[in-house]
């Protein structure tokens, strides 16, 4: 069919519309269900399904035009009031959506497949047909696939399909045997499609850039032409035996405009790479409904803060965790709505996800108001599961044993549901929040309820970092993962069967010499004294022990390549002011490595 | 890997093929021109941890961060201080780039294909026998024809497997 469309041009630009239109479509759609009166929000829904309906018909995507003109019926009749969102019209019409969100990417993949449509469409029609006066309204031909499969890609059977669609006959029985082709195949698998669909439309090989973020870059990067001629004159009267002095004072000035124009244009063009986290919330309020009705709770999903914007390389990465941490929440953290009352709370539990920023990282929480995580439950669990040991978990600290449930293997649940219980939720929050150099955190109060922070940095390709020396060799630490530094007296460290460790106010902090990791031979003139820096990575903390600190220096990340790849310690590297490089040191392995496990990890 | 080039000789016999000849102490050693990106002097050379002991470490070349390898050390020659004389070769290996450090880099040489000798089976010099894919016995010269990317991906399986150990 894709052939057909001689206009290569116009089939992308109807893709990046009706993907977009179908994004906000879900969000839409469960405000809805919550505001039905809301007519405004009704007609954009309206609105959104008809363009979508009008595009596919005007390249001739029949199956499409077949599934979003029946919406579009039902969604007019709601228009008029004849019919009343409950939340089965709801389901049908997600479906629906569902449906039109497959055939796009089948569209977009170029592999239009056999879909099987009519059993979405059966559900429609009875909402076509019901609370009308005369009877119910059944098309003629639904039943047949033959209608759909023989006439695919042929631009002439547009009309007939849609026509045949059309026709409608009036009958005594409704519904006659839809239901038995439709039930097993979309009824138990109603979540899971939902969320690797979105996943696929998602379009990230282009990007939209608002008009006035390229002006500003333009603006920029003449400013640096500008300075570069500046350059290029001040070169000039140089080789012509300008006075030095006269020079150094230019050189100056020009050395600090120079620095001031590359900084805007980094900041600008980072700008282009940014997107509003909005773009991952989006999906969650439809996952959170299909949730909550699954599990019988009664869920209400507050966003906060979706127009924070972060690097798409970010965006890519953080949907899986945040559907983990959001399952979580209405799985194990919110309880039925008969125990929250029996618990004096409302029925309705609230499930608040926030982003925001913060320096130069963001924070996104979820936070719910359930019965919180109880640190004794973990502990016994995590002795049962032989985790721990019983000696080890008197040891801990409440927090620690919080801790404890990103461990692989880890579940509180008797028995694993559909939704969670088998262990693996956490540990992938956690690798994916590793991943992106990110730092976990929780917040809970049994019987109040619990919040998990994540603290991730804006772009993954420069970062803030901390250099220090480490025995005349200089390492350079992202600054994201750097909680504090401290001045210490090496007199000041204890030990632990043999391993140094630092008390940090009410903690203890292991601590690591970065010369013995990184073999540094070089002499150090050793005064007694010496900086600790606290790293944290996800849940855990730990002490670097370096010589000296040199500074914060925003860095550019840049690879080692293959063949050093997957060195213990190493993220990767990144040229210094003098030309000279650095290494990056990688927290993540750093803090494996100190627990045995020995992963090696690369920055790209 | 010797048989491929084998053929490779066979085919090009009476072609002439420049070769970069560069010295690891006594000896002489030659790399196929084509291969070498860029010939510079030592600049300075950021050490990494954890890797083999010829691994010198990393350095800047115009922004790229690359690798460099002692060639000394890695054929246990043994070591030797770095004068105005040495040389990193750049070149490109499985499509990365990649900085060999040698004692110095004497010519650029013609030499016509059929000159190239398969090694003999027995060399006391430290080099691997699959680095080596021929000897050049010109009169009063003798030049070991390298494969410098079987060292690299020879090195590669070996970390890669060090690691999962």
């Amino acid at each position: 069919m894709t052939m057909e469309i001689e206009d290569q041009e116009l089939l992308e630009g109807f893709l990046a519309e009706t993907t977009e239109l179908l994004e906000k479509l879900d969000d839409d759609l469960v405000t809805l269900e919550k505001s039905p009166s809301d007519s405004d929000l009704l007609n954009r829904i309206f609105r959104s399904i008809h363009t979508v309906k009008g595009a596919s018909s005007f390249l001739g995507f029949e199956l499409l035009v077949k599934v979003t003109h029946k919406t579009e019926d039902v969604l007019n009749r709601l228009r008029k009031g004849e019919l009343v969102v409950n939340p089965e019209i709801m389901d049908v019409i997600l479906e629906a959506v569902d449906l039109v969100k497959l055939l796009v990417s089948d569209i977009r993949s170029g592999d239009i497949k056999e879909r099987e449509v009519e059993g979405t469409l059966v559900k429609l029609l009875p909402l076509l047909s019901e609370n009308a006066a005369e009877a119910t309204v059944i098309p003629a031909a639904t039943p047949q696939p033959e209608v759909v499969s023989a006439k695919r890609g042929k631009k002439k059977s547009t009309t007939k399909s849609e026509k045949s669609a059309e026709t409608v006959v009036v009958l005594q029985n409704p519904v006659p045997e839809a239901p038995r082709v439709v039930a097993p195949e979309h009824a138990p698998v109603a979540l899971k499609p939902v969320e690797s669909k979105n996943e696929e439309l998602a379009d990230n090989s282009t990007v939209r850039v608002d008009v006035k973020r390229l002006d500003d870059l333009m603006n920029q990067v003449g400013e640096l032409v500008l300075e570069r001629n500046r350059m290029i004159q001040l070169n000039a009267n140089y080789q012509g035996g300008e006075n030095l002095d006269v020079f150094g004072g230019d050189f100056g000035k020009l050395t600090k405009r120079v620095n001031f124009v590359t900084s805007e244009l980094q900041t600008q063009v980072l700008k282009l790479r940014m997107i509003p986290v909005e773009k991952v919330f989006k999906k969650f309020p439809r996952i959170v409904r299909n949730l909550a009705r699954d599990l019988g709770k009664e869920v209400d999903l507050r966003l906060l803060g979706e127009e924070t914007e972060l690097d798409r390389s970010v965006v890519d990465e953080i949907g899986d965790p945040l559907i983990h941490l959001i399952r979580n929440a209405l799985d194990h953290g919110l309880e039925s709505p008969d125990e929250r009352v029996a618990a004096g709370k409302s029925r309705v539990g609230t499930v608040v996800l926030s982003a925001a920023h913060e320096g130069n990282q963001i924070i996104i929480s979820i936070k719910d108001d359930g019965r919180g995580v109880d640190p004794d439950r973990v502990g016994k669990k995590a002795v049962e599961k032989g985790l721990v040991t019983e000696e080890q978990l008197a040891n801990m600290m409440p927090r620690e044993i919080l801790d404890m449930i990103f461990l692989p293997g880890f579940s509180t649940k008797e028995k694993a549901s559909d939704l969670s219980g088998r262990g693996v939720g956490m540990d992938v929050v956690k690798t994916n929040i590793k991943k992106l150099n990110g730092i976990i955190d929780i917040k809970s109060e049994l019987g109040k309820g619990s919040e998990f922070i994540l603290k991730l940095p804006l772009t993954l390709a420069i970062i803030q970092s901390l250099l220090v020396e480490v025995n005349g060799e200089i390492y350079s630490i992202p600054l994201s993962a750097v909680l504090e530094t401290l001045r210490v007296e090496v007199s000041e460290f204890h030990t632990i069967s043999g391993k140094e460790v630092l008390k940090l106010r009410d903690s203890v902090l292991s601590l690591v010499r970065l010369e013995n990791v990184f073999g540094v031979t070089g002499d150090y003139a050793d005064n007694g004294s010496c900086y600790v820096v606290v790293v944290g990575v996800a849940e855990k903390r730990i002490g670097l022990v370096v010589s000296r600190l040199l500074g914060q220096q925003e860095v550019a990340i840049k690879s080692l390549g293959k063949y050093l790849a997957n060195l213990a310690g190493i993220a990767g590297s990144t040229i210094l002011g003098d030309g000279n490089v650095a290494l990056i040191v990688d927290p993540v392995s750093l803090i494996d490595g100190r627990e045995g496990v020995s992963a090696g990890r690369m920055a790209a | 890997m010797g048989a491929a080039l084998a053929i490779n000789v066979e085919e090009a016999v009476g072609e002439l093929i420049q070769l970069v000849s560069f010295n690891l102490g006594d000896e002489e050693y030659g790399v196929e021109v084509l291969k070498v990106r860029e010939i510079i002097r030592m600049p300075n050379v950021t050490r990494v941890p954890n890797t083999p002991y010829y691994v010198e470490g990393v350095i800047n070349l115009r922004g790229k961060v690359i690798p460099v390898m002692s060639l000394r050390k890695r054929f246990s020659l043994g070591e030797a201080e770095y004068d105005k004389r040495t040389r990193i070769m750049v070149m490109e290996v499985e499509n990365e780039l990649m900085g060999f450090i040698v004692d110095s880099v004497s010519e650029v040489i013609r030499i016509s294909a059929s000159e190239i000798q398969p090694p003999p089976p027995v060399v006391k010099s430290g080099v691997d026998q699959e680095c080596m894919s021929g000897v050049i016995n010109q009169t009063e010269r003798l030049l070991v024809l390298l494969d410098l990317e079987q060292v690299s991906s020879q090195d590669e399986r070996r970390m890669l497997t060090s690691v999962t150990i």
